[in-house]
């Protein structure tokens, strides 16, 4: 059981690594961005082509990190042209990309499932309450909780982060206070790619790296999105360590019908509280 | 996705088409080959398909199957009894899509005599009616479905490989003797070959007397964090657990068996291609202890497999895996063939391999067909570090075993 809760920590974790870009894309930009799963699995990637040692692993990051970059950039001029249209073409659009660059990484790495090896010193497991547990899972918890930490502060205690949760809040306004839109969208677009490309390398060691693999994390993450609330941090903290936990107890306690349990939660979520659990009304209705 | 099989069953279908008028296009090929020799046998050439992986997943086994028959003709003067051969490689790919296809070109443009080879168990049981209708043999040298010599037997298939079940079974029957009667948690891959191992484990094992106290089907090929099930083994209070992985799912496995503190309580027991090949480094420590049965491991003391094992480093640099042998088999047993063959149609090539007896002279120990498949000793298998390699050592002989009754 406790392993099973840590484990949910540790996928929490990820998740909310992986989300938090996309809810901040999402409930400020108004941009949908499906191609959001697609970051995280070439992020897999290049932690399967270079993990093994300490020097891969950080590289790989760094590589993740350069490359979400420039995605996100990318992916924000991209979506620029339809800001004016419906969430429907934004969605088509980005879908495409996401199938365009998990067919490159097919033709670039095969279709086989890949398994990644976790950093040296980190491959092995420690001894927890009793239990056993793997060391570089429990890392993970830790810097999920670091990042979260830096993100929460950056986006409620810095100016810039006022600005961000002042766009999300009225975007018309803060146009009209001459603040160029356009700067803001891409730098959110590209800090949430770079995450979502660094949490691909991160969970490289339980997830691995295979085709399909983009398209169960962005269902994950935007389940979280769903449960947290567009536009939030905190939203996405706690949505994302509910569903980490949901979906580790689910298939533990109840394997057949571990989906369902998922979107038993998001259902119920939706029923008590239509705007996610931190998403306001105002920021939903401003759609 | 839905419109995959419907497009290939098409093709396939398209492909069957083509192969009616095959009898006519491969006997105008024999008359080159077979129908060249003496009838007494002598001095004539046999053409030979060889169809391995040589592109996708399984390109490493296409490259250690290549390796055993290229090795198999080095030593024995290019030449099965008094013919000499002539091999044409294809590429078998991944799947049936590009297996078939690459069957039917060796035997329709290049006009082969006999087909060895064969991977993946789809594609085994799709060039059945292929080779019936052209009256062709085929040697298959991995693809271990029941099927292939059960269900969807011809006279015309014949395998130097295992079936999924024999190596299964045999571990079903040791764990039900060596004191895990009571508990002993199953779990494969949900696909074709995981059900038939699990099957034939746990028919086995229960025979055996033992007590199978739970069993889990993962999501084939899309499973890579293993913790709910291994949460799940831990509480089920199995004494010991089965399992059949390969590829990139036994390297994660048996890392995450091991992570997770479940090595040191509940023995892992598993089908020998766990911890076969290439994924044996990669899973490292983790692997150490593990037990598995096949038919073959590098190890194995005996004056066959030292000569081989000698002769294959030699050459290419490592040591042979079963695929290796598999192949090397397949030469060997169409050379026994050859010396009482009538000819090298299907028929009489399907009847002299039928009287070959004994195979005493393979790396894996003697051997014998039995309804077309090897009747072969199982051998109980056990990772060790030997001096900072991992390695299968022999822990026992399990004996000889058939395919299972289906």
């Amino acid at each position: 059981m406790l392993v099973s809760v840590l484990n949910g920590l540790a996928i929490g974790s990820l998740l909310f690594i992986l989300a938090v870009g996309l809810s901040i894309v999402f409930g400020m930009m108004d941009v949908l961005n499906l191609a959001h799963g697609a970051l995280f699995l070439g992020g897999a990637y290049l932690g399967a082509a270079f993990a093994g040692s300490w020097g891969g692993f950080l590289a790989a990051l760094a590589l993740a990190a350069v490359g979400g970059l420039a995605a996100g950039v990318l992916l924000s001029l991209m979506t620029e042209p339809l800001r004016k249209r419906s969430h429907l073409d934004q969605a088509l659009l980005t879908l495409g990309v996401a199938f365009v660059v998990a067919e490159l990484l097919i033709i670039a790495f095969g279709d086989d499932p890949l398994s990644v090896a976790a950093p040296p010193a980190l491959d092995g497991s420690v001894s927890l309450l009793g239990a056993t547990y793997p060391t570089y899972r429990l890392v993970l918890i830790g810097v999920g909780a670091v990042l979260a930490l830096v993100v929460y502060l950056v986006v409620e205690r810095t100016r810039v982060g006022a600005l961000v949760r002042a766009t999300v809040a009225d975007r018309e306004m803060v146009a009209a206070l001459g603040v160029d839109n356009r700067m803001v969208q891409a730098t959110v677009f590209a800090v949430g790619s770079l995450l979502a490309a660094t949490a691909g390398v991160l969970g490289g060691p339980i997830y691995g790296a295979r085709p399909g693999l983009d398209a169960t994390v962005l269902i994950l993450a935007l389940v979280v999105v769903v449960i947290g609330g567009l536009g939030s941090v905190r939203g996405a903290l706690v949505g994302a360590l509910i569903i980490g936990q949901v979906d580790t107890l689910g298939r533990l306690l109840l394997p057949d019908f571990a989906s369902f349990i998922l979107f038993a939660a998001l259902a119920l979520v939706l029923v008590l509280r239509p705007h996610g659990l931190f998403g306001s009304p105002a920021s939903a209705g401003a759609r | 996705m839905a419109q995959d099989p419907s497009v290939s069953r098409r093709r396939f279908l398209g492909l069957l088409g083509a192969a009616t008028a095959l009898p006519v296009l491969s006997a105008c090929g024999s008359s080159v080959g077979g129908g060249g020799g003496s009838p007494t046998g002598g001095g004539g050439t046999i053409k030979v398909g060889l169809v391995v992986p040589q592109s996708g997943v399984y390109a490493a086994l296409g490259t250690d199957m290549q390796r055993g028959w290229d090795l198999w003709l080095a030593d024995h003067g290019q030449k099965f009894g008094n013919y000499t051969v002539e091999t044409v490689v294809a590429d078998e790919g991944e799947t049936p899509q590009t297996g078939v296809p690459a069957v039917q070109k060796v035997l329709q443009s290049d006009g082969v005599d006999v087909v060895v080879g064969l991977v993946n168990s789809a594609t085994a049981l799709g060039v059945r009616d292929v080779l019936s209708e052209s009256k062709k043999l085929l040697i298959v040298t991995n693809a271990g479905a029941e099927d292939v010599t059960g269900k969807a037997r011809t006279p015309y298939i014949w395998r130097s490989s295992f079936t999924n079940g024999q190596i299964a079974a045999a571990m079903g029957t040791h764990l039900a003797q060596s004191g895990f009667s009571e508990g002993v948690y199953a779990i494969a891959p949900d696909y074709a070959a995981g059900t038939e191992v699990i099957t034939a484990f746990t028919k086995a094992f229960e025979t055996g007397g033992g007590r199978v106290v739970g069993q889990a089907k993962t999501p084939f090929g899309t499973t890579s964090d293993y913790q709910p099930f291994l949460t799940g083994i831990q509480s089920s209070g199995a004494r010991a657990t089965f399992c059949f992985y390969s590829g990139a799912e036994a390297i994660s496995f048996v890392k995450q068996y091991a992570q997770f503190g479940l090595s040191s309580t509940i023995p892992l027991y598993g089908s020998g291609f766990l911890t076969e090949g290439n994924v044996l480094p990669q899973q490292g420590d983790a692997a150490v202890g593990v037990q598995t049965t096949l038919h073959y491991t590098d190890q194995l003391d005996n004056p066959a497999n030292n000569a081989f094992v000698q002769a294959y480093s030699a050459k290419y640099g490592e040591s042979p895996s079963c695929f290796s042998v598999q192949t090397w088999d397949a030469a060997n047993v169409l050379d026994r063939a050859l010396t009482s063959a009538t000819g090298v149609d299907g028929d009489a090539l399907a009847a002299a391999l039928g009287g070959i007896g004994t195979v005493d002279d393979s790396p894996r120990g003697p051997w014998t067909f039995d309804n077309q498949t090897p009747r072969q000793n199982i051998y109980l298998r056990r990772v060790d570090n030997s001096g900072g390699t991992l390695v299968n050592a022999v822990v026992e002989d399990l004996g000889p075993q058939s395919q299972p009754a289906a």
